[in-house]
């Protein structure tokens, strides 16, 4: 019996994982991407190259990333919301690359895994109020076989030995890291001392670099600096590109490329995907059918596209019974501790970071936060050891009026911000809310002519309160660090004007982690997909993206994003579909 | 370099995928030389000859060079020119918007790739046409409303410079042009600014091949190694103060003034994925 045809709409994380995986277990998978390929050869035997370089210029111009001119996205408050305020910013709303490999063609492949408590927190630790807390409808159990298999495939650098007990407990391994940790840069050194000062405990950042000259036929990092943010010119980087798409495509996955996916065909009676339609690079219409559909397009285009496919058996949405599609966008609360030291700590030779800390991950239960009304605060990673580039430099000096000229050269020759500064910053872990939510703009098209993605959205108090907690906490470790002169913290709700859309130091709403809006559960009254990404409503509909995480944790989204995503996939492919099949919706006992 | 770069097989799929086109190497220098001519004749790809002098001494402001500093600055940087080519780029095949991957001769690459620019594909290219030219009352083009496009932005705001100065912007003494600039209260001119400062900043401490940084001199008073594939860094540079002890010390000066500066961030947007709209004046509530 042949096997079951596959659309998967987008090459990013979870797209590619899928594809790779259902790809080597026979199934006939066709990707359709919004963005072009820009790494010559990728799915070809001639090896994979790059048009990307260590260029600042061509990272700020829409290179991979969505242009905003032809796809804007939308954004408002939630009290502007309650006001009738439409929008109040049309532009870049935390875009991504969209591009073959999507987000992760320059993302800086940071690895670390959720932790245990990350999917129980409704039953660990209780309700917050104004939040929808939720338990995920699996356990860190049910996702570590799949870690072990993303690692494995991506390249993944760390170091067992040197994490913390803590960590462990609460994210065990089976095995050492595929591969060991990059040099540690300088400057992050510095801060490890600091923080190991406080009783703080820094180690290597888990990433998908590749530290082994060939490891999977790709070249060893070399430091260059020009990595968050920018395509790896050599491809030492793990990505979905090069670590999935590219061994889909060469085994007959199709991938094509400046598709554009504004439909989710389905049967009249709305039980079952037929495939969708799309634009194609000439802009013409076509549909193409498969057995099953997977949406990876990520958490903001995923939702958008559930509510552009709205018809007569489903006129909230495709899959939107439960009225959640959209609704719980997280991007995670970036809180910025800075050091500033004599020396010149040089912190931009290196993979933007090389150590983490996990110090602030929380729960925090003590008087700050009965304080702010809330039962814990919680931060997240600190990534230890951050930079900033030349034309970052000078584009921050500019940034105030009037600061150009003598004053900015100055700036620009001392360079406090490139050669003596080290950063750090933690990826705080935002409540779910009802209201921080997708829909679509009743007024603004696109180029493709349809209503682009509208972001409601407002810092719940958690963030800001758990920022205010923690944040002294990072400019302490930066006071520490030997020959620091400055230890800052840039304060989130000070400087942070609590809007949807953030700024330069605080809360940066730039943070490219989209999480939420298809979220996953066992009861379809509350949830859009179940456990398997599957949507209740739509049996042979999948979700394989950031939309269907219940909660945002403090952790780079990726590694689960794609763990996840091949989870999924096994679950279509294997025998445990078909045993599945027989008892939907009952939810799995742990 | 290892099999996954190697590259003869870089450059076939390459132009088997249309993404590469071959620019020749001298074609740089004639464009900027084209643009360089145009103060004394015609004009540049896009601005008048007088539009070009005056857009000099804005970025001469933004960016002082002798003898108002003592190193380089934007005008010596050809700066300028190099907008220009920008404010013109689809009189050029491919436009000068991409630069092409992934080296430079710089640190180690046989060939400058950054010269080959990245054609833009259909979809790209337009994107790019509303950012320079605008909608134009197209409707293609106004999807989601009117834009206005750097080129009406330049012309109309170098103008706008020329009626606050008697008629010749550029004639006026440093300080005399410094005091328009910084004028808070006329919009016309902080539009101007907020765009031409954005562009003289990429063009300044950016990569050669876009036109600016001419003779590597923004990277020089910056002591910025620039791109560094494929040599990168040796671990003991990455690990390490470098060899012959710390270059660089910072001063108690310095650090006051970073120390003041940095409540000025309040409400300030990140720079890398914004700088392109930071005017706001692209695109209309």
């Amino acid at each position: 019996m042949s096997k079951a045809s596959v659309i998967v709409v987008g090459s990013g994380a979870g797209g590619s994982a899928a594809a790779w995986a259902l790809r080597r277990a026979g199934h006939p998978v066709l990707i359709l991407e919004k963005g072009r390929n820009l790494l010559p050869g990728l799915g070809t035997h001639h090896g994979i190259g790059s048009l990307f370089g260590n260029d600042e210029v061509k990272a700020g111009r829409a290179f991979e990333n969505q242009d905003e001119i032809l796809e804007p996205r939308t954004s408002r408050t939630q009290e502007e919301a309650g006001q009738g305020v439409d929008r109040s910013f049309i532009g870049d709303v935390n875009d991504l690359p969209t591009v073959a490999g999507g987000g992760t063609i320059h993302w800086d492949a940071k690895t670390p895994r959720f932790w245990k408590q990350d999917f129980k927190a409704l039953s660990l630790y209780g309700p917050v109020p104004g939040a929808t807390m939720a338990d995920w409808p699996l356990s860190y159990d049910d996702l570590a076989p799949y870690y072990d298999r993303v690692e494995a495939r991506l390249g993944v650098q760390g170091d067992v030995h040197r994490m913390p007990k803590r960590t462990l407990e609460q994210a065990p391994r089976r095995h050492q890291f595929p591969l060991p940790p990059n040099p540690p840069m300088y400057a992050g050194k510095l801060l490890a001392e600091g923080a190991a000062s406080l009783g703080y405990e820094a180690y290597p950042f888990p990433m998908a670099i590749n530290s082994v000259e060939g490891h999977h036929g790709r070249a060893r990092c070399n430091s260059c600096g020009f990595c968050s943010g920018f395509g790896c010119p050599i491809n030492a980087r793990g990505s979905a590109a090069v670590s999935f798409l590219h061994e889909a495509l060469l085994h007959g996955a199709k991938l094509r490329p400046r598709s554009f996916v504004y439909r989710i065909d389905t049967t009249k009676n709305g039980k079952l995907a037929r495939g969708v339609s799309y634009l194609d690079s000439r802009g013409r219409k076509r549909k193409a059918r498969a057995d099953i559909v997977i949406l990876a397009a990520s958490g903001i285009e995923t939702a958008r596209l559930l509510l552009l496919s709205r018809s007569a058996a489903h006129p909230h949405g495709l899959a939107n019974r439960s009225g959640q599609v959209g609704r719980n966008l997280m991007f995670h609360f970036v809180t910025l501790g800075i050091g500033i030291f004599t020396d010149d700590v040089h912190a931009w030779r290196g993979p933007s970071t090389t150590f983490v800390i996990d110090d602030f991950i929380g729960p925090y239960t003590g008087p700050e936060a009965k304080n702010a009304g809330l039962p814990y605060l919680k931060g997240g990673l600190c990534e230890t050891g951050g930079d900033i580039l030349l034309l970052d430099e000078a584009q921050i000096y500019a940034a105030p009026p009037n600061s150009w000229g003598k004053q900015h050269k100055n700036l620009m020759r001392q360079s406090v911000f490139r050669r003596h500064l080290a950063g750090m910053s933690m990826l705080g872990e935002d409540m779910p809310q009802a209201a921080n939510r997708v829909d679509l703009d009743p007024k603004i098209r696109d180029v493709y002519g349809f209503p682009v993605p509208r972001i409601t959205r407002s810092q719940h108090k958690f963030e800001l309160a758990s920022s205010s907690y923690y944040g002294p906490k990072l400019a302490e470790i930066c006071q520490r660090a030997p020959g620091a002169v400055s230890g800052q913290v840039i304060p989130a709700g000070t400087l942070s004007s609590n809007n949807a859309t953030g700024d330069l130091t605080g809360g940066l709403a730039s943070t490219a982690h989209i999480m939420g809006t298809a979220r996953m559960g066992h009861d379809p009254r509350h949830s859009v997909v179940d456990a398997f990404g599957r949507a209740h409503e739509v049996e042979n509909l999948f979700v394989a993206d950031g939309s269907p995480f219940v909660t945002a944790g403090g952790f780079n989204p990726t590694l689960t994003i794609m763990a996840l995503s091949l989870r999924m996939a096994e679950h279509i492919a294997g025998v445990r579909y078909e045993r599945a099949r027989g008892r939907r919706h009952r939810p799995r006992h742990h | 370099m290892g099999e996954g770069i190697s590259r003869r097989s870089f450059v076939r799929a390459g132009g088997a995928l249309g993404l590469l086109a071959l620019v020749p190497r001298a074609r740089l220098e004639e464009l900027l030389a084209a643009s360089a001519r145009a103060a004394g004749t015609g004009g540049g790809h896009f601005l008048t000859a007088h539009e070009l002098d005056t857009l000099r001494a804005v970025c001469g402001r933004l960016v002082p060079g002798p003898p108002d500093d003592p190193d380089p600055g934007a005008r010596e940087a050809h700066v300028p020119e190099a907008i220009d080519l920008l404010l013109g780029a689809f009189r050029v095949s491919p436009p000068m918007i991409h630069a092409g991957g992934p080296f430079s001769r710089r640190a180690g690459g046989k060939r400058d790739d950054f010269t080959h620019f990245v054609r833009l594909d259909r979809h790209a290219a337009l994107g790019w046409r509303i950012r320079l030219e605008g909608t134009r009352g197209k409707r293609q083009r106004e999807f989601a409303g009117p834009v206005r496009g750097l080129q009406q932005i330049y012309r109309e705001g170098l103008a706008h410079l020329d009626s606050r100065a008697a008629g010749h912007f550029a004639a006026l003494p440093g300080p005399a042009q410094d005091a328009i600039l910084s004028d808070q209260s006329d919009d016309q001119v902080q539009e101007l600014v907020g765009v031409a400062l954005s562009n003289t900043l990429e063009a300044m401490y950016g990569p050669p091949e876009y036109g600016g940084n001419r003779g590597l001199v923004g990277w020089k008073y910056t002591h910025w190694p620039g791109d560094r594939q494929p040599r990168g860094y040796t671990d003991a540079q990455v690990s390490g103060l470098d060899a012959g002890g710390p270059g660089f010390k910072l001063d108690a000066k310095a650090l006051r003034g970073m120390e003041r500066f940095l409540p000025a961030l309040a409400g300030v947007r990140p720079s890398r994925e914004r700088f392109w709209l930071r005017s706001r004046g692209l695109r209309g509530r």
